[in-house]
């Protein structure tokens, strides 16, 4: 059909404009087509970058729309879809993209690299909230069962960091956005965390450990969001409140 | 049209073609249900509507919100504090531990407000205050640790006393000022940064008691309390004096010497609180 392969190319560029082109009698058959071809396209399909993201979990929730069959005006395609056999996968429909949590969790981890500043424009809270459960789980591990203060602390200190953020900076940072870098910044501790399982962290050796990985935490945080909001000269000045934060998880590691 | 897939009457084509427009640029996009009765429930035009609705409930809570933050915080002077760099709080840690032999006290103005911190080492910021508040009640929770006296509610108490003895000393600055009925361009906030200088040397004081004892405790203590007198005598006499007196000049008058006299009771309850905030966590 004519129309269906005009609504392939114009479905990669975007999501919203296809209402335009859409027709309005289009039967099953073209739904069924639409949407395998629409699997197909969807591993290629670079992240869009959503502005209103911390509405849904994650930033990677493609514009799926489910509308009835002829009220082609509303989104660009139906996806509420009668065969069971061609709804997308589960982490795409979540937005959980494996690929990209890993990059950015290397691209995190290296504090010496410097960053660029489009890493933020994703709030991807999938990455830190794994973090998080390993760090539990590993300090469960080493017999302290802790989940509620590490969430607890999570939450403050992202609390405490976006306010300090939005009065040191010209451009404000979102709360999601905040949050994602902490919890990214945050795999350091859980390093330190699996090390407090086979021996203690009490000596000399387990401070200066300690030490070491909180300044590692802090100087990729606070090198992100300075290169993401763009504060000249305030690197340092960011990195002793994050250094704070991820202070008091290395006590809770240690102690 | 009859699509034999189709769950219910397509009765909403007429209204959704007019919110649809609306909708679509929102960008709002939900999960694919996996079964009909939710695709059902969703797509139904009136949960549609709700949800429009909500979503604009949503936006206008958050700006009414934003709008009585700004009247009750007042966010845009709040940043004027925080317009700092990291050599301005290395000048200014520096002079607050060493304040001798500084020699211009003046903050300089730029067209009637005064320039941004960043950008005079003179003018007060809150950044300081704030994270030296934060460090000394961290600092304090470690030191009742090694002491074994250590329990999470502690901190909190810690934190309450010192944010009380904090507006304590505000509010009774700001009577005192009332009633000696200076005319001074000192805000509140500007008063509260001074007063937050001090934590910087009881998290000195009561780190060095840590490291050497009660000897090292009192001896940086006694340097940061001699150091935060000078500190703040040489910065309150340019807000609360007079001009003339504030340049050197000693007048003659009741007033001055009223105000003189605040200015030395203002400084000397600093090294007073300095010493009452950190003597019991030194054994």
């Amino acid at each position: 059909m004519s129309n269906l392969g005009q609504f392939d190319s114009d479905f990669y560029q975007s999501n919203y404009t296809i209402d335009n082109q859409e027709q309005s009698s289009e039967d099953s058959n073209a739904y069924g087509h639409v949407y395998g071809s629409r699997k197909q396209q969807a591993s290629e399909q670079p992240q869009p970058v959503f502005v209103p993201s911390e509405m849904l979990m994650s930033s990677g929730c493609e514009g799926q729309f489910f509308q009835p069959a002829s009220n082609p005006d509303y989104y660009s395609q139906s996806s509420y879809v009668d065969s069971f056999d061609e709804e997308p996968p589960l982490l795409e429909e979540l937005g959980i993209n494996f690929d990209h949590i890993w990059q950015k969790t290397l691209t995190v981890l290296n504090p010496l690299k410097p960053a660029d500043g489009s890493i933020m424009n994703e709030t991807d809270l999938t990455g830190p909230i794994l973090f998080c459960i390993t760090l539990g789980a590993t300090l469960l591990l080493a017999g302290k069962a802790q989940f509620g203060y590490v969430y607890g602390m999570s939450a403050l200190g992202c609390l405490g960091i976006h306010t300090l953020l939005n009065l040191m900076s010209s451009s404000g940072a979102s709360y999601g956005c905040v949050a994602s870098v902490l919890g990214y910044c945050l795999l350091p501790m859980v390093l330190l965390s699996i090390c407090a399982v086979f021996s203690s962290l009490q000596g000399t050796f387990g401070t200066v450990l300690a030490l070491v990985i909180v300044g590692w935490c802090s100087l990729s945080a606070s090198k992100i969001f300075s290169s993401a909001l763009g504060m000249k000269g305030q690197q340092l000045l960011i990195a002793y409140p994050c250094a704070l934060l991820y202070g008091l998880f290395a006590l809770l590691t240690v102690f | 049209m009859a699509d034999p897939h189709q769950l219910f009457d397509d009765t909403s084509s007429a209204q959704s073609r007019g919110y649809g427009a609306q909708r679509a640029p929102s960008g709002l996009g939900y999960p694919a249900p996996s079964a009909s009765p939710q695709a059902a429930f969703l797509a139904d035009p009136v949960s549609n509507m709700a949800m429009a609705y909500g979503s604009s409930l949503a936006a206008q809570g958050k700006e009414l919100v934003d709008k009585n933050i700004d009247r009750f915080v007042p966010v845009t002077k709040l940043k004027y504090y925080f317009a700092v760099d990291t050599m301005y709080v290395g000048k200014k840690l520096g002079l607050l531990f060493f304040p001798y032999l500084h020699q211009d006290w003046e903050v300089q103005y730029q067209q009637d407000t005064p320039v941004a911190p960043r950008f005079d080492i003179n003018a007060p910021d809150l950044y300081i205050p704030a994270m030296a508040f934060i460090t000394y009640v961290l600092v304090a929770g470690l030191a009742l640790g090694t002491q074994d006296r250590f329990s999470p509610d502690l901190l909190g108490l810690q934190a309450s006393s010192a944010l009380a003895w904090l507006t304590l000393e505000v509010l009774a600055i700001l009577l005192s000022l009332y009633l000696v009925t200076v005319n001074t361009d000192l805000t509140t906030i500007d008063l509260v940064a001074f007063l937050g200088y001090k934590y910087v040397g009881m998290i000195g004081g009561v780190l060095m008691g840590l490291l050497f004892g009660k000897i090292g405790y009192y001896l940086v203590l006694g340097w940061c309390c001699v150091s935060i007198f000078v500190f703040m005598i040489r910065t309150l006499r340019l807000k609360i004096l007079a001009e003339a007196a504030a340049e050197g000049v000693p007048v003659r008058g009741a007033r001055n010497q009223l105000r003189m006299y605040l200015t030395m009771a203002v400084a000397a309850a600093q090294p007073l609180l300095m010493y009452w905030l950190t003597f019991h966590l030194v054994r």
